[in-house]
Order: C-alpha cells, then structure tokens, then sequence
C-alpha cells in the first residue's frame, strides 16, 4: 500500500499548525517522523487517521484520492494509530480490548468468546509473542501492552501502523523485542510511521526519515546519508542550538536554597541533592523514574519520608500545600491543562490564586490591587494578553504558563519548581520562558527543572540530576551535559554493563 | 474604574459590554423577555401586589437556590435540599411547639441546617463519595426521619404561637398606606447581596470557582479543596434550615411526607437558567436571583393559561434540559 499526502495545511483559528507538508510511505518502509514537540506531527497523524480534517491538501492510497473522515474509515483503509497514551481498558480481557467495537458475534447475535480467543491467539503467534488473550489488561506489563495495540492492528488486517513514541516506557531489552516484531511485519509488508525523540531508536529501526518545524517539512531523506547531529540540527535550527541560557556564572552562590537529604516515597527512594541561590538544576529521566513523584513530593503533593529542609529549617512530611507555598516554593506544574489553569477563570483570577492563599489578609478583594499587580507580572514576565478580564484560554499556550509563573512571583516564591514547563508550547515561546528562568536564577531564585527534554536542559541547567528507576543515576555537570550521557544514564545503561 | 496609573481600563467599550451581554450575561436579555411576555398574558403584573408575590413565593427556593448556586460552581450538585427542608422545618416547629420562642426556633433551624449539610460535605469529601449519591442517600434518610417522627402526617404551628409567627411570612415594612414591602422580599434580597459579593470580592468566593473549574490546579494553588466543598454544603444546609422556617412560616404546617417535595428540581433549574455551568468554575449569582424569579414567572405565566399545576415537574425538568443544551451549545461554539 502506497499513502501519500500532498500539501498538507491545518490551521486552529490563527495558528497554522501544519504548512504544505508531503509525506509518503510505500509497502514495508518505517519512515522515521521527527522534529520537536508542537512541530506538527501528531497532527499530522491525525489528519492521515481522520481525527482532523485538513484545511487544505489531499490523501491518496495507491495514487487514489481518498477522503479519511475519521478514525473508523482509516481502519477500513488499514491504518492503525497507536498513541503515546494507549487506548485500552484496563479492567477488559486483552481478547475483549483486541475486539472492541468489532466484536464477533454468533448466529444469535450473542459474543462469540471462543471465535475471538482464537483469533487472538493466532495474531500472537503470528509476532511471536506470548501473551494470554483471557488475561486481565490490568496484569500486563507496559510493553505487552504496547504489543496487544499492534496485535489489535494486525488482527484487522491493517497495512499502516502508526507509533508514537512507543518505547517511552519500555527497557532496552523491551524495544529490542518490538523491533524484532517490527521487522518481522515488514517482511510481511505491513509498513510502519514511527515517531520518536530517541535518536539511536530512529538510527536502529528507520530507513527513511521526515523532519518536521513549526509545521513545516524542513528535510526528508535516508537516515543511511545523516548521523545524530545532523537531524539534531534539522529539527532545533543550528541558530537555536549553539544558545545558551546559562551565563549566571556569578559567585554569589554560597547560600543554600533547599536541602533534600534521603528523600523517598511512591516510585523514588533516597533522593539527596542541595540546590543554591542563583542555580539552575535539572532533574530528568524517563517515564516511571520518579521524575513526576519527585516534583509533586517537593510541593507536598505527594507522601514522601526523609528531610527536605528550605531555609535552613524543615518542612515536615505530611504538611499541606499551604505551608509549602509559605515558606517560598512555587510549582509551575506538568500537563498544564490539566493541573495547571483553571480554564474558566479570568486571568485575574488565575494570577491571583496563589496570593489568595498565602499573603492575603482581608476580607474583600481589592480590584485596584487585583490589577496593579497583575500589571507589575504583565511588563515583568512580557504576557502577552488583551483584556485580563478574559479567560485565561484566550491566551496561548505560553502566556498561559507565564500566567502560572507570574502566580509565583506574587508570592514572592525563591524556589520555583518548573515541570516540564514547555510541554506544548511553541518554539519562540519556549525560549523566552528560558530567558525568564536564566533571569530568575540571577535574580537569586533556586530553580529546578524537571524535564525529558535534552534540548532544554543543554539551555537551562548549571546541573542535571539523571534519575533512573527512582534512584539518582547520576549528576552531570555542565561540561558533561551531552545528549548522549543523559540517554546513557536514564536507561540504566551504566548498571546493565556492571552487571553482566 | 481607573487603573493605578489613572488611565482608563481601555478592555470597557460598547463592543465588549455587547459580547458579555450575549456570552456571559445572556440571563438578562432572557428575563427581560419573560417581563414583556408576562406583562402582555397577565394584564395584572406590573401591580405591586403581583410583584411582591412573586418575590414572596420564590423566597424560599431563592434562598436555597443561593446555597445551590455556590455548590454547583464548585462542580458539585445536592438533591437533599427538599428532604432538608422538611427534616429541619419538621423540628423546627417541635422547638417552636416546646419553647414558644421563634428565635430559638430560627437558630435550632440554622444549625441543624450546618449540620446536616456538613455531613452531605464530609460523606463527599472524606468518604470520597460522588456528591450525586451521598445527597441521594441524605434524601432519603431525612425524608424517612421525619416521617417517622411525624408518623407520616404533619407537625402543626400550636394555635397560640399562629398568628405572631405567620407574621414573618405575611408581614412587611410599610412604605405608604397600604403598600409594604414583605419581610420575604427583604430577606431574599439582603441573602442575594451577600453571596453576590461572597462569590464576587472574597477569597472563599474565588475559591469556589476554581474548585469548580479545576481541582488539581487548585490544589495546586494551595486551596484546600475538602474545605471549600464542606463549606459550599454547609452553608446549602444553612440556607435549607431558613427556607425550613420560611416554609413553616407560610404554611404554619410542616406535612412530613409531602413538604418541599420537588425542591431540588426547582432550584437546580433556576440556577441553570441563572447561567451557572452545571460542570462547574462559572455562574453568578445575579444570574441565579433572576433565575429564581424567571421560573416563579413561567409558573405564574402558565397557571394564567390554565396549564396543570400538577405539570410543574415537567416544566422544571424542561427548564433544566434547555438551559443546559443551551449552554452546550454556547461552549461548543468558542471551540
């Protein structure tokens, strides 16, 4: 099956989000799809598997024209997406998941389990795999998991299988299973989009590749002519690359901001680390290294035992929020949509809700004071806003998380917890929310950073703390910040070679 | 408004007042309308009689729809509020009956009200209930409680005590000659002032709302988010307790079967009206005075047209179902 897509543009209201994008993939390729996050992939993907319709351009299968209005017909057509976020129910049997909404039924119009169990098993056998159809989804281990979405996309004969980032949460030995069934499918002419971060992966499993920035197809071409750097480049732009945002090399830095020694909790154990005045640290690791855990325990959102002391004095464990946010730490949070704005308030109200908490003592409101100090934050942090009136959605994604950070700032917080701040945000933004973090560093804040994005750390960090399976794996100093080390150390990789 | 600087806010045009008018305060162009179409159906509307007696009958379903208001914008929802009313103004009237003093009563009233309603807040909270079924289950207790204590039949203001205490519900302040203002109208007025700048200028206010719009963030923000939920509830028991001396006021009866029955549709949909989100982080309490007052109207509007009282439930429940596709509708448009 040949899939074509030719001049591909999508626009959200004002954002064009994709540009004039041709795409192709013949029978049995695995066409590598990169560039950053917000460049356009997913949503390039999701034009092919008719979530979005495209605002301009066309779909062709085998040169035929065909019109993909959603999900239901790119199965027809035997296009399968499976995302970061997979789609299964966990309290179904994996045949009843593998079946959902095309289950078998018999004469009688009642399921047919056995006829389904069947099926199941023989797709499993097909990749060589061995997982019980009748076994809880719940029981399954992460990469099992990954594998029952594609065993659900062979099973209906799909000839294109889209992966986005599949190999977030699997171990070394893991992905190199799901390449030996990648490639065993190929040999059988089912042909792979595979979109990931992970450079050695798309070196290892790709043979063609896709670049894509703001939208637009910078490159495409055989990974065989390319190495790392070159599609480092492609996806960053080189003018952004060689920009460093840490320059506050000043001496100032005798005082220590927070102190956390023998930290441990759900998913992470004896975490010990200082911060001072003026640094910049970042935390990373992969999904499930108690990346997420970490930052949520450091703001009291998360149980944790061990001594975390700010100031010089201790924060019990068990305390609430309130005291967190009192003794100066703010939390510029992950999935800013989902923990981060209140989507219905105004920005007034958004910037306002943590001072309500904190410094605030009388009993009404002020608007004068609502606004003054809105318009301090405003110049300060450059929001970029119409009315403050306004929800907060009508702002995007980076003025919204400068509104977040602005929150903290009216609190007067010097210790700014930033997680994974620019999830979803544009290019141009991104880098002014590390201006404003390399600015709040000279300013004297303790900052940390959690976040998986190498890119980002390169820019931000005096420090990188790498985690792996809830331990810290390694610190890396700023000459040794490569690419390379923090994949190295996030994946265990040190530990596997002791061991063996 | 000046702003520090003493410029004028630049955002308040007639374009923007305009666009708020149809987007956020579209409540008002509704109750206008209802205005001009009672005026024109009841030749006796604009009498100062008929207004102070919509006033009168929607005190009571004002005043829970206030506390409803606060529970819904913090994305929660309570259907005990008519079991409540009759739980409460049941005792209530024994209390009246035992100490013949209507300030005891009034205050046995309120508390009972905190109470009950702070166990609607810790059974969603605490227990980790969805408000949908806690209330459902407090429905049916305080329904059941009363009717046994009244073994199903009424609980009656004692003769003595009638006329002074029906007073509050049949009395007012006069203004000149026959004209007064009822002490209902006042109550119910005063009540919306009060938790009109509750949830517009104090911080328990702004906390609701983000409670209601997003209660990891507002967590996150350092709200206590099991407190305000227990609060929100609390103070719907509050208002329930004094509807329960409103209504026993006006009836000078409590039937423990049949009291209030219905409250939680009637309120619910004059907040629905009111513009209030029923997900939660939106509304306002003007919204709900005149969404109290629109569904007294639509009632009153249909008794004139002869339509079966017995129909009420139907027309709440309409009310209810068109408000919020309406503001589905609305919502789906922005995006």
């Amino acid at each position: 099956m040949l899939v074509e897509m030719k001049g591909i543009t999508k626009e959200f209201g004002p954002v064009r989000a994709l540009d004039n994008v041709d795409f192709k993939i013949d029978t049995g390729e695995i066409v590598g799809l990169v560039g950053e996050n917000g460049a356009g992939k997913t949503t390039l993907m999701n034009i092919l598997t008719g979530t979005y319709t495209a605002t301009n351009g066309d779909v062709f299968i085998d040169g035929k024209k065909v019109q993909i209005s959603n999900i239901r017909v790119a199965n027809q057509y035997g296009i399968r997406f499976i995302r970061q976020e997979l789609n299964l129910c966990n309290d179904l049997r994996v045949f009843e998941n593998m079946f959902l909404a095309d289950e078998i039924k018999n004469k009688y119009g009642l399921l047919n389990k056995k006829e389904m169990i069947k099926q199941s098993e023989m797709v499993f056998k097909r990749m060589n795999v061995r997982i019980d159809p009748e076994s809880i989804m719940r029981d399954l281990q992460a990469a099992e998991k990954q594998l029952v979405e594609i065993a659900k996309a062979l099973l209906f004969k799909c000839e294109l299988i889209i992966m986005d980032e599949p190999t977030t949460a699997l171990s070394t030995h893991e992905i190199e299973d799901l390449f030996k069934i990648m490639r065993l499918l190929v040999e059988e002419g089912v042909s792979f989009i595979y979109i990931s971060h992970k450079m050695p992966e798309l070196f290892d499993i790709c043979e063609k590749y896709y670049v894509l920035r703001d939208g637009k197809l910078v490159s495409q071409g055989e990974f065989e002519d390319i190495d790392e750097n070159d599609i480092t480049e492609m996806m960053i732009g080189r003018y952004l690359l060689d920009e460093k945002f840490s320059q506050h090399t000043n001496s100032s830095r005798e005082e220590v901001a927070i102190s956390v020694k023998n930290l441990s909790g759900r998913g992470f154990h004896n975490i010990s680390f200082d911060v001072q005045k003026g640094e910049v640290i970042a935390i990373t690791g992969l999904q499930g290294s108690g990346r997420d855990e970490i930052a949520d325990a450091l703001f009291g959102e998360e149980a944790f035992s061990g001594q975390l002391i700010v100031g010089g004095k201790q924060i019990k464990p068990g305390s609430n929020i309130r005291k967190f946010m009192k003794r100066g730490i703010g939390l510029v949070p992950r999935m800013r949509k989902e923990r981060g704005i209140h989507n219905d308030l105004s920005i007034y109200d958004n910037i306002n809700m943590a001072y309500l908490n904190t410094k605030f003592k009388n009993i009404l409101i002020s608007n004068k004071k609502v606004h003054s100090r809105y318009i301090n934050h405003k110049e300060a942090l450059d929001i970029r806003a119409g009315s403050p009136r306004n929800p907060i959605t009508s702002l995007s994604g980076g003025n919204q998380q400068k509104v977040i950070l602005g929150k903290w700032l009216e609190t007067d917080a010097d210790i700014l917890l930033f997680d994974n701040p620019t999830q979803g945000i544009d290019v141009g933004t991104k880098f002014e929310i590390y201006h404003l973090i390399a600015d709040l560093a000279v300013e004297g804040k303790a900052i940390i950073v959690f976040s998986p994005e190498f890119p980002e750390i390169y820019k931000v960090a005096d420090r990188c703390i790498v985690l792996y399976k809830g331990t810290i794996n390694a610190v890396l100093g700023r000459e040794e910040l490569t690419e390379k080390n923090i994949m190295y150390y996030s994946t265990g990789a040190n530990l596997e070679v002791e061991n063996a | 408004m000046l702003n520090i600087k003493g410029e004028k806010y630049k955002d308040i045009t007639a374009k923007f007042i305009f666009k708020k008018l149809i987007t956020e305060y579209s409540f008002i162009l509704s109750f206008v309308l209802l205005i001009v179409i009672a005026g024109i159906v009841n030749k006796n509307f604009f009498t100062w009689t008929n207004i102070s007696n919509i006033f009168i009958q929607s005190s009571m379903i004002g005043l829970i729809a206030m506390g409803m208001s606060m529970v819904i914008s913090a994305g929660e929802i309570d259907i005990s509020v008519g079991s409540q009313v009759a739980l409460i103004g049941g005792f209530g009237i024994l209390v009246l009956n035992l100490t013949g003093s209507a300030l005891l009563m009034i205050l046995f009233c309120a508390v009972f009200g905190l109470f009950v309603g702070t166990i609607n807040g810790l059974l969603i909270t605490k227990g980790g209930m969805p408000s949908m079924i806690a209330t459902m289950a407090m429905m049916g207790a305080a329904r059941s409680i009363i009717n046994h204590f009244g073994s199903g039949g009424p609980f009656t203001v004692s003769k003595e005590l009638f006329g002074s205490f029906r007073l509050l519900a049949v009395g007012g302040v006069p203004l000149w000659g026959n004209v007064k203002i009822p002490y209902l109208m006042i109550i119910f007025v005063i009540v919306a002032i009060i938790f009109d700048i509750i949830m517009k200028q104090t911080k328990l206010g702004k906390h609701i709302y983000a409670v209601g719009s997003n209660e990891t963030s507002a967590r996150l923000s350092g709200v206590n988010v099991d407190l305000i939920k227990i609060l929100v509830f609390a103070i719907t028991g509050l208002m329930c307790g004094l509807a329960a001396v409103i209504y026993a006021s006006r009836l000078t009866a409590v039937a423990a079967a049949s009291a209030a029955v219905g409250y939680e549709m009637e309120t619910i949909a004059a907040v629905a009206i009111g513009g209030t989100a029923m997900s939660g982080g939106r509304g306002k309490i003007l919204g709900t005075f005149m969404g109290v007052l629109m569904f007294k109207m639509i009632s009153n509007i249909l008794t004139a047209a002869d339509v079966s009282t017995f129909l009420n439930g139907a027309i709440s429940g309409a009310i209810i179902v068109i408000a919020v596709l309406m503001q589905n509708y609305q919502n789906r448009k922005k995006i």
